[in-house]
């Protein structure tokens, strides 16, 4: 009897771990590990859903960490020239962080770096920096 | 009177067609393939595998197929095993550990260790006119007008696995055991039919005792495990193709009757069971779509690139329409003239031109399991280092599990690409023609009549392997 709830809970222990498992184990992962972003950036060429999100909103002042993900098949970049913030290329599947502090309230625009598509120029979007 | 002629047949005159070893009788191999434990554990292994690959699916790069561990263990990793190691070497080793039906199996049974033959589930049969291969043809078909997206698009992949396990889950509560697995799963059908070239088999060590054995347990079941959930009679077993080598029947027989074999390569094509034209067409489906794969991902020709990835709608449309009248139609129709040929060139009447068309076809497996192992090696060796990127970061979140990800993309061996294709082919033609002859013997059982008749097959393979031969060396 005791031997068949042992086997029981064996199985369900493993069954679990093969199918949960790897699902939590993921997120949990990917959760401490962005826990001191700011915000993430999906990148992707205009025609295909642009930056997303558009439009992000910082405190000024405090450091800023954000993540700029390029989930397109073709090669991107970010940058926001008024603060000097310029990751370089970011190839397709890559990602990269950008960290700074914003020292003045305003609107800034980012955008493309690189020709991604013949939309490269709607590739933008706007970073708000409020005064608290 | 086949079974005769093959007694003392050699393989390329050389290996004898009878040689088997019993791997279950080396020490400690009977003993593993007989725990309950196996092979469900590496089922469950593989099920973690393919559950990280669903997921990324839908987290990770939704557009960058090379950055997908999805994509990449899909298509670089398990399709090139399939084809290069498991389908030709193991059988169907891969439907063995196949975590794909497992939801379903586990619902019939309500165990996932232990055994219980009083299954659930509505236990239909399924119905005698689809229990061929006719169904996974036209899936395993209509799967590849989608080609052009599943290694762009990490979604699709994710969709055509997500497909095969529900379908997996709501047939096998329709119907009885592994009746998915069977007839309808997209895998299957290859598998199967190129398992008869494999050099394992499963196979009972000595008929008598199973005459003998009057519960015949390996088909009902007992304590120790299932009533073969292949639906087989494993004591007679004499082909690979429907055998999902689940090892249920080395845990029922209380002889220890069955055997795991290795054997020279395609003995099973000279086996005359259950041979038909789903069969027939699913060799030509199998060339049709190598050749198109090839002319599609390698080929210089952009046009057609853009129509397999379904640039315009149109386009995708004509891809598909070319695609499955080559398949279905061209192929076939290719294949039918030359049998005709050979029919002509015996000079036998007896012999009805259907058996003619549907026995031959059968030595279009090794050539056509050859050219899909040298069409594997054009993925592998300049793909393979993607690997141990999305090992380490298989959500394209920018993880680096095990320190690999930033390994730049670095082709393997590739000057030697066309030299290896090239040995693949030619092995692959080699053995198909020495089997034509055996299969044209088998058919036409005299001697002169059947060399007469193999001289069109002959012509035919040489212009496959020449064809192949151009489209893979560019
Ligand atoms: S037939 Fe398909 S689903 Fe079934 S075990 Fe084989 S590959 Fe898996
Ligand atoms: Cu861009």
């Amino acid at each position: 009897m005791s031997k068949t709830i042992i086997k029981t809970i064996i199985s369900a222990v493993l069954v679990l771990a093969c199918t949960i498992g790897p699902i939590v184990a993921a997120l949990a992962y990917e959760s401490s590990r962005t826990r001191d972003l700011t915000a993430e950036i999906l990148a992707r060429a205009p025609e295909k859903g642009n930056y997303s999100p558009r439009f992000v909103t910082v405190a000024f002042g405090q450091k800023v960490k954000l993540r700029v993900r390029n989930i397109d098949t073709v090669t991107h970049g970010f940058a926001i020239p008024a603060l000097e913030v310029d990751a370089g290329e970011i190839k397709a599947g890559q990602y990269a962080v950008l960290e700074f502090t914003p020292e003045k309230p305003g609107k800034y625009d980012f955008y493309c770096t690189t020709w991604c598509s013949e939309f490269h120029l709607q590739m933008r979007g706007i970073l708000e920096v409020t005064a608290r | 009177m086949s079974e005769q002629n093959s007694k003392n047949q050699r393989l390329l005159g050389l290996f004898p067609l009878n040689w088997r070893f019993d791997l279950a009788s080396l020490p400690g191999v009977r003993w593993l393939l007989k725990q309950r434990w196996f092979p469900m554990i590496v089922i469950l292994i593989n099920m973690f595998i393919f559950i990280v690959i669903l997921m990324s699916g839908i987290m990770g790069g939704f557009s960058s197929g090379n950055y997908s561990f999805g994509i990449m263990f899909v298509w670089i990793l398990w399709w090139v095993l399939l084809m290069m190691l498991l389908v030709p070497v193991l059988s169907r080793t891969w439907c063995m550990m196949c975590p794909l039906p497992s939801f379903g199996e586990w619902l019939q049974r309500l165990r996932i260790f232990g055994v219980n033959n009083k299954l659930g589930g509505l236990n239909l049969k399924w119905p005698r006119r689809l229990s061929n291969m006719w169904v996974m043809n036209f899936l395993f078909l209509g799967t590849t007008f989608f080609s052009g997206f599943f290694t762009v698009k990490p979604l699709v992949t994710f969709y055509l696995l997500g497909g095969i396990i529900v379908m997996g889950i709501v047939l096998s509560l329709i119907f009885e055991k592994r009746s998915f697995c069977l007839y309808v799963c997209p895998v299957s059908g290859f598998q199967g039919l190129y398992a008869n070239m494999a050099m394992t088999e499963i196979r009972v060590k000595d008929p008598n005792i199973c005459a003998k054995h009057k519960k015949k347990t390996c088909e009902t079941g007992n304590k120790k495990g299932y009533g073969c959930p292949w639906l087989l009679e494993p004591h007679s077993l004499k082909r690979n193709t429907y055998c999902g080598m689940c090892l249920e029947c080395f845990k029922t027989c209380p002889f220890d009757n069955m055997a795991f074999n290795i054997r020279p390569p395609g003995t099973d094509l000279l086996v005359n069971e259950k041979r038909g034209l789903d069969e027939a067409w699913k060799s030509f489906i199998m060339i049709a779509i190598a050749i198109m794969f090839y002319v599609a991902m390698m080929g210089p020709w952009g046009w057609i690139k853009d129509w397999v990835r379904g640039n315009t709608l149109t386009g995708w449309l004509k891809f598909i329409s070319v695609h499955t009248a080559f398949a279905l139609v061209i192929i076939p129709g290719i294949f039918f003239v030359f049998s005709f040929l050979s029919k002509l060139f015996s000079g036998s009447k007896e012999v009805r031109l259907k058996a003619v068309f549907v026995n031959l076809s059968y030595c279009l497996i090794p050539m056509g399991l050859a050219s899909w192992i040298a069409f594997s090696f054009g993925f592998l060796l300049p793909n393979g280092s993607y690997i141990l990127h999305i090992l380490s970061d298989p959500f394209a979140l920018g993880w680096d599990l095990f320190g690999t990800a930033n390994i730049p993309w670095t082709p393997v061996a590739t000057g030697w690409l066309v030299p290896l294709q090239f040995i693949t082919l030619f092995a692959g033609y080699l053995v198909a023609a020495d089997y034509g002859y055996k299969l044209s013997l088998q058919t036409y059982t005299d001697p002169a009549a059947a060399k007469r008749g193999f001289i069109p097959l002959l012509v035919l393979l040489t212009l496959v392997v020449i064809a192949f031969g151009w489209l893979y060396g560019g």
